[in-house]
């Protein structure tokens, strides 16, 4: 989109903590489109997805005060938001489905292989299933699962100094 | 330490990407701190990171825009928006509804309340008028009263005076249970009368005191209603008084068979 205004980072973050609407609407104009697809790679269900955008938006309006610009762009705060709210979501989804941890698990593995197809499309999900299965599992686990690597560590049985390598072995495929 | 080495490790992608954990984060910026080339392959890492994400967007639906600036239209810094200028009228024109509805209600409850109150108002002014004839009269016989004690309080003193002759006056013959009493002023010679007991008289009779002067009779007064002693006419000389009842205003000789008490002046 060719904006009249385009703000370069500095100044849309200060416009956005003085609480400008035209900030907010360059914003969203701007970043939505990125954000949604982020959304989209961890739930795929398109009218949930469109109410996480809504309240990744929100929380990035009322949330940009605690923005440190010195420890990383504006895009990385809001990817984290997003990455963070949709796994939140499908948490709290996978809890009202499955009560036990177990199954939990167990879906993880049904979700990467049965969603191939469709998610196929869709950033960074396409690269992830270009990897070696043992690399494809910690990133989904890692970044689609929001697990921690010590939660991946005791899921898979693997040491965390194994997980750590894979999985930086995998990020480094991705670049 | 292997700078490139660590770069190439994965561990900035894992950090930018939030999976890292909070060992590998505290390390990682602790490092970017120390080495520019790793605080600038995390800048370039987190730009080509943006980049891509932005050449795969994909465009959310319209609505959501909508929605999101409608939930926080109110969290806006205020600006000179149109939109905002023609939303309040119809917000206020709602309140000015309710508060007309009000208006309307209180108006009808406060009019029922003055009929009420003008009714009790009506009813309390009344009795505040009866009460107030009540008193004015109860104050009129306490003064009419006032004035009869002080008169009988007068008579007393003029009867304990000592220049004062008693001449008791019975009933006459036929009439004995009639009494009346003159007090004489030696001094003064002025005249005195106690109406002790005496029928009621009608409204065209009066009772009239007459002096028996060398065997004549001189007219003494007429007996008006008078608390206690009545001052009548000055007799100079008398040697008996008698009350004979006369028409209204008296009568210049007396009526002998309508006497009524009769009595002499003590000589002593």
């Amino acid at each position: 989109m060719e904006a009249v205004t385009k703000y370069s980072e500095t100044e849309l973050v200060l416009l956005l903590k003085q609480r400008q609407q035209s900030a907010f609407s360059y914003l969203y104009d701007n970043y939505s489109g990125a954000l949604h697809a982020v959304i989209l790679n961890i739930i795929l269900d398109t009218e949930l997805a469109s109410d996480v955008l809504q309240d990744v938006f929100v929380k990035i309006w009322r949330q940009i005060n605690s923005y440190d610009d010195t420890k990383g762009r504006l895009y990385t705060w809001m990817l984290n938001i997003a990455r963070n709210a949709s796994i939140d979501t499908i948490r709290s989804k996978n809890f009202q489905n499955n009560k036990q941890n177990r199954e939990l698990t167990e879906n993880v593995y049904e979700s990467a292989g049965s969603t191939q197809l469709m998610t196929d499309k869709i950033g960074l999900r396409k690269l992830v299933h270009q990897l070696k299965e043992e690399h494809k599992v910690l990133i989904e686990l890692s970044y689609f699962q929001g697990f921690t690597q010590d939660e991946i560590s005791k899921m898979l049985n693997l040491p965390l100094g194994t997980v750590k390598t894979r999985l930086r072995t995998a990020l480094i495929q991705l670049r | 330490m292997d700078i490139k080495a660590y770069i190439e490790s994965g561990v900035i992608e894992s950090y930018v990407l939030g999976m890292a954990d909070a060992q590998e984060a505290a390390e990682l910026l602790q490092l970017s701190a120390q080495y520019p080339e790793i605080k600038q392959a995390v800048s370039a890492f987190e730009a080509s990171l943006e980049k891509s994400a932005l050449a795969n967007a994909i465009a959310p639906p319209a609505f959501v825009k909508e929605k999101i600036f409608s939930a926080l239209q109110e969290e806006f810094a205020a600006k000179k928006t149109t939109a905002t200028v023609i939303d309040m009228p119809s917000a206020s024109t709602n309140w000015l509804r309710y508060i007309a509805v009000a208006s309307v209600i209180l108006l009808i409850g406060s009019s029922v309340l003055n009929v009420y109150y003008f009714n009790k108002f009506n009813e309390v002014n009344n009795k505040y008028a009866s009460l107030l004839n009540d008193k004015n009269s109860l104050e009129a016989s306490i003064n009419i009263y006032k004035t009869k004690t002080l008169d009988i309080y007068n008579s007393m003193q003029l009867m304990s005076d000592p220049m004062m002759i008693k001449v008791s006056m019975p009933g006459v013959k036929g009439k004995e249970e009639n009494l009346a009493t003159v007090f004489w002023d030696k001094k003064t010679k002025d005249v005195y009368l106690l109406a002790n007991k005496l029928p009621q008289t009608t409204e065209d009779k009066q009772y009239q005191l007459w002096a028996i002067v060398d065997g004549k009779p001189v007219d003494a007064g007429l007996l008006n209603d008078c608390n206690g002693l009545c001052r009548l006419k000055n007799i100079p000389n008398a040697q008996m008084f008698a009350i004979t009842l006369e028409k209204k205003g008296g009568s210049a000789s007396p009526t002998m068979e309508q006497m009524f008490v009769a009595g002499a002046v003590s000589t002593s």
